[in-house]
């Protein structure tokens, strides 16, 4: 049994590897190969399902909580990171629910998906997705888990700029994954942290030794772990990004914003629920936060003129009631909430399309007039609360400026400064390098100067060289208008007369006595 | 196990130095092509021999070592060998190589003969650096990479200021030797005297020996301050790394490639200046951290900026560099590791990402994000192969770049939690430079026409990026390909560095 639960994430990823590999290779394009992809996908997620249900069986009847580990990742000495995977009855059954969603988009996506240009690639980037959240639920290794939240996040970028060619698609994937990368450096701090503290990356050792840790540890931890939820799961402040995510196809935001991956916060809140029992204040934070996205959700809800964007606020206000369900202990509840709206948004989502076929006849109810009146909390939902001009205020802007400023410091100060050489002959001499001038090089100056240079460096250089240069054009080659040869016949001259000199025998014996004098 | 005698090194320095020669003297344009592709592709066989048959379990001790004498005099000798650190490095410079030759199969038009020559110098001198145990024969080989690519650079570059650029390059690296060429002088003077010789055996530039015995303590700050220098040029880190944008601006792409993907300067640092002087460095190790740091940060922020391809390559690579000075300078085993498996990437990922600016430029005229956009609808290959490298740049799962940059953050963070949030930004910050130049260059709408008639990757192309890229993806599968290779290795490094303290328990914090 052990064995099999590993082929849970790696069939899907199976899947989208063979798939992604015969989209780029060439022979799985157009309509006539759609077929293979279907196929392989769905034979796939079906025996997911089934392997799901036999492991989520086994846990129920025996409760052995480890499964020897998959893979042997990385391994150092006291440091081995290890593809581990749960074999208990929470993990297994979220797997179950997982795989039957993904079971049932997947189905939905091969009509609504059909002679789209990117057909394979999209049912590529939902296998892997389908193996990332696996992995992620499964995984009872923190980097196995962050192995999964990072493809997960990978998976939901590639298919928010589905439409590669609009660019508010583009751009939109981009910001999001940014947002979940802030998310991520929590998710990577909390899970170092906990390493150095406790001396492992389990899940279920963390869950045991929190009481060898100090409060401040323990909150520390929870707060780093409480970022990548709130990043994950669209809490406040980053809750702009859900609404961003819409751009991609229908079945893609069911599964990813509606169905599962908006969850995956309340799941790592499930997963380090003894940490944040020992840790209040990060409770109250945390249901603060629920709370704070549960009313800001369904105020921005309320003016949301597009079905997917109200669905996403609602999902959002949903959410955050989970965190709040967490925060103030209610952990069973918050995970049967978890389940039930799984479900429920995924099927609003993918029927969201169709819904002005649904509704007609029956129109929206209109908010109570009370809060319709309110004109500035009117002004403040449209604008969804200015939380996203809040933060690229706070945050984007700043870095933005920092890095323009920096650039130009290391353009126009710091390169200059260190310096660089130039070309000792600068005139124009060939064609090739009139050539060069005109594609903009710099080579007419009307200095010609010996040695040429910028920057610290290069001027130093220069002044020492032209400074040397004027020495010697003045004072050694052109001494009293001599030429250099006669002055060294002169000097030669000079000194044949000086050794004839000292060498006559009475000044040598002069010399010695005055040595031997001067040694005594 | 070949036979111990044979000089498997000395055949690997010398062979790409006579395929110089025979390519460089041969009579026709296509035969040197040709005749470099197999010269390189020999010398990629035989690095790779080495490498299965070095012993990674003895991968502390110099193995494959060869000792000739060369100028007695001064006990200067012909010595090489390789340990578990270098020995990484000697496949992944050929297989650069060869890649390299074979990306300038027709973008180069002048003077091939000459070009291709000097290609298969560079890496002799190259491969000597990584395999020199002798001071002097180090600090030779180290100065004769330099000739080869001053002419590669000034004479194939594809900037209008190329000249200007080689120049640079050189006299920044010139002047980085200068501090080297100290160091080893001092440490050849201040070690005959503690080693115990006779009066004539004052110089000693043994790099096995000079290891094992201590630096006197004042000498030690010096050495090791000038050999950073001279090593922080070449790497480069902050402030002195001008000279590395502007080579990637103006120097051919594929020569730039191989600047980037081999981290000299780093390799340097790993290998010599902190094991030199290794109280000076246990002291300095803030100092280094902190050097990283501020090089992580600031080349990310100006890479934000940057519009061109190359360029934002050169300071993303600059970007990494800080990383692995941080986790370097955390002094325990997952930042030693991570920083070499780091190194390894560099080969990869970085230098094929230059090679891809340089395909989009042999096509386009250009790298500028403004001139391009919308190629991932023209050139769907190219963008695939590109996009798997660049999730592996910012440090994606199933990617290389994941394992070497969870070990560099965790050891920074274990030694250090402030300095492991300032790696965790600058995670993020990779991540959004990529990305926008991403979304810039690759997606959104064709809106040139040049771009919209461009061809896809040539079968030649695609062979040369797909190694490299499954490189990346086997090693992010299973990192310990290439960390048990330096597993031995970076312990002794560490035990060297910190002999009281056993290394192991220090990175748990205990």
């Amino acid at each position: 049994m052990n064995g099999v639960i590993a082929f849970i994430p790696l069939l899907p990823l199976t899947a989208a590897v063979l798939i992604a590999f015969g989209n780029f290779s060439g022979w799985l394009t157009g309509v006539e190969t759609e077929r293979f992809s279907v196929k392989l996908t769905m034979s796939s997620i079906g025996l997911v399902c089934l392997l799901a249900l036999a492991t989520l069986l086994n846990a129920l009847h025996n409760h052995s909580l480890d499964t020897p580990p998959v893979w042997h990742w990385l391994e150092l000495p006291d440091f081995k990171i290890s593809l581990q995977l749960f074999n208990s009855p929470l993990p297994s059954a979220l797997t179950c629910l997982f795989a039957l969603l993904l079971f049932i988009v997947m189905q939905f996506s091969i009509n609504y998906m059909h002679r789209e240009p990117g057909f394979h690639r999209f049912f590529a980037i939902l296998n892997l997705f389908a193996a990332a959240m696996l992995l992620l639920v499964l995984s009872s290794n923190m980097v196995g888990t962050f192995i999964g939240w990072e493809l997960a996040g990978l998976s939901s970028y590639l298919l928010i700029g589905y439409f590669q060619q609009r660019p508010m698609a583009v751009t939109n994937a981009t910001r999001v994954f940014l947002t979940n990368r802030i998310g991520d450096a929590g998710f990577i701090f909390g899970l170092g942290l906990s390493y150095s503290w406790l001396g492992s990356l389990e899940w279920q050792i963390l869950q045991e030794n929190i009481g060898h840790l100090t409060s401040a540890q323990r909150n520390a931890l929870a707060f780093s772990f409480t970022i990548a939820a709130c990043a994950k799961s669209a809490q406040w402040p980053f809750t702009h990004w859900l609404a961003r995510a819409m751009e991609g196809p229908t079945p893609s935001s069911s599964i990813f914003y509606g169905g599962i991956m908006v969850h995956a916060g309340v799941y790592l809140l499930w997963l380090l629920q003894p940490l944040f029992e020992q840790a209040p204040l990060m409770m109250l934070i945390i249901a603060a936060i629920g709370l704070i996205t549960a009313v800001y959700s369904f105020l921005v809800g309320l003016t949301q003129t597009d079905i997917k964007s109200s669905l996403v606020y609602a999902t959002s206000a949903q959410v955050g009631l989970m965190f709040l369900e967490c925060g103030l202990g209610f952990w069973q509840l918050a995970l049967w909430h978890l389940a039930a709206h799984a479900v429920v948004r995924s099927y609003l989502l993918l029927t969201a399309p169709s819904l002005m076929h649904k509704v007609h006849g029956s129109p929206i109810k209109p908010v109570s007039p009370k809060l319709a009146q309110l004109q500035w909390a009117y002004v403040a939902s449209l604008q969804r609360g200015w939380l996203e001009a809040l933060i690229d205020w706070a945050i984007i802007k700043p870095v933005r400026g920092l890095a323009h400023d920096l650039n130009n410091f290391d353009e126009h100060i710091l390169d200059r400064l260190i310096g660089a050489p130039l070309p000792a002959i600068r005139r124009i001499s060939s064609l090739a390098q009139f050539r060069e001038q005109k594609l903009g090089a710099r080579l007419d100056n009307d200095a010609d100067e010996f040695a040429q240079g910028s920057g610290l460096a290069g001027k130093l250089t220069q002044w020492c060289a032209t400074l040397f240069q004027w020495f010697e054009a003045r004072f050694v080659l052109r001494n009293h208008r001599k030429s250099p040869i006669t002055i060294g016949r002169q000097l030669g001259h000079t000194a044949h007369k000086f050794e004839r000199l000292i060498l006559r025998p009475r000044n040598l014996v002069l010399f010695v006595f005055i040595l031997l004098l001067s040694s005594f | 196990m070949i036979n111990a005698q044979f000089p498997l090194l000395s055949m690997m320095l010398w062979l790409p130095l006579l395929g110089a020669f025979i390519v460089g003297l041969s009579n026709n344009d296509r035969r040197a092509r040709i005749l470099a592709v197999i010269f390189a592709g020999l010398e990629c066989l035989i690095t790779l021999g080495i490498f299965i048959d070095f012993d990674g379990l003895q991968g502390a001790e110099f193995q494959f070592v060869e000792r000739y004498a060369w100028i007695p005099g001064m006990h200067i000798e012909f010595l090489v060998g390789i340990d578990g650190i270098s020995v990484l490095f000697l496949p992944m410079t050929a297989l650069l190589t060869l890649l390299s030759i074979i990306a300038s199969w027709n973008s180069i038009k002048t003077l091939p003969r000459l070009y291709f020559a000097l290609l298969l110098a560079l890496e002799s001198a190259t491969l000597g650096i990584f395999s020199a145990l002798d001071m002097m024969l180090f600090f030779l080989f180290w100065e004769l990479t330099l000739p080869p690519l001053f002419f590669l650079i000034s004479l194939w570059g594809i900037g209008a200021q190329r000249r200007s650029a080689a120049m640079k390059y050189t006299l920044s690296m010139l002047a980085g030797g200068v501090p080297l060429l100290f160091a080893i002088l001092i440490l050849a003077l201040k070690h005959g005297p503690v080693t115990g010789n006779d009066t004539a055996q004052t110089m000693l530039f043994d790099f096995p020996v000079l290891l094992n015995t201590e630096l006197p303590a004042p000498w030690q700050p010096w050495v090791f301050g000038l050999l950073l220098l001279g090593f922080a040029i070449k790497a480069p880190i902050v402030p002195l790394h001008t000279w590395l944008p502007t080579v990637a601006l103006e120097g051919p792409a594929q020569i730039t490639a191989l600047l980037t993907g081999l981290k000299l300067g780093l390799y340097g640092i790993i290998r010599f200046a902190v094991p030199f002087a290794p109280t000076a460095a246990t002291q300095y190790l803030e100092l280094l951290s902190i050097l990283g740091a501020i090089t992580l940060l600031y080349a990310a922020l100006i890479a934000l900026h940057q519009t061109n391809f190359r360029r934002l390559l050169a300071f993303a690579s600059i970007s990494h560099v800080g990383l692995v000075m941080m986790g370097l300078a955390s002094g325990n085993l997952q930042g030693i590791q991570g920083a070499l498996l780091q190194l390894f990437n560099f080969t990869c990922i970085a230098s094929a990402l230059m090679l891809i600016s340089g395909f989009i430029q042999q096509r386009l005229g250009t790298t500028e994000a403004i001139h391009l956009g919308g190629l991932a609808k023209v050139m769907p290959r190219l963008t695939s192969v590109y996009f798997v490298l660049m999730l592996a740049s910012i440090g994606m799962p199933g990617t290389s770049g994941f394992p070497a940059e969870l070990l560099l953050i965790l050891g920074t963070l274990f030694n250090n939690p402030a300095l492991g949030i300032i790696a965790l930004i600058g995670a993020i910050l990779n991540a959004a430079y990529m990305l926008s130049f991403t979304r810039r260059a690759f997606l959104g709408p064709v809106v040139h026409a040049p771009v919209a008639k461009t061809q896809d990757l040539l079968p030649r192309e695609l062979a040369v990026l797909a190694l490299p890229t499954l490189l990346v993806i086997a090693v992010g599968l299973c990192p310990r390909l290439i960390l048990d290779t330096t597993q031995h290795a970076a312990e002794a490094w560490l035990r060297h560095i910190n002999p009281h303290t056993n290394a192991i328990k220090s990175s748990l914090g205990e």
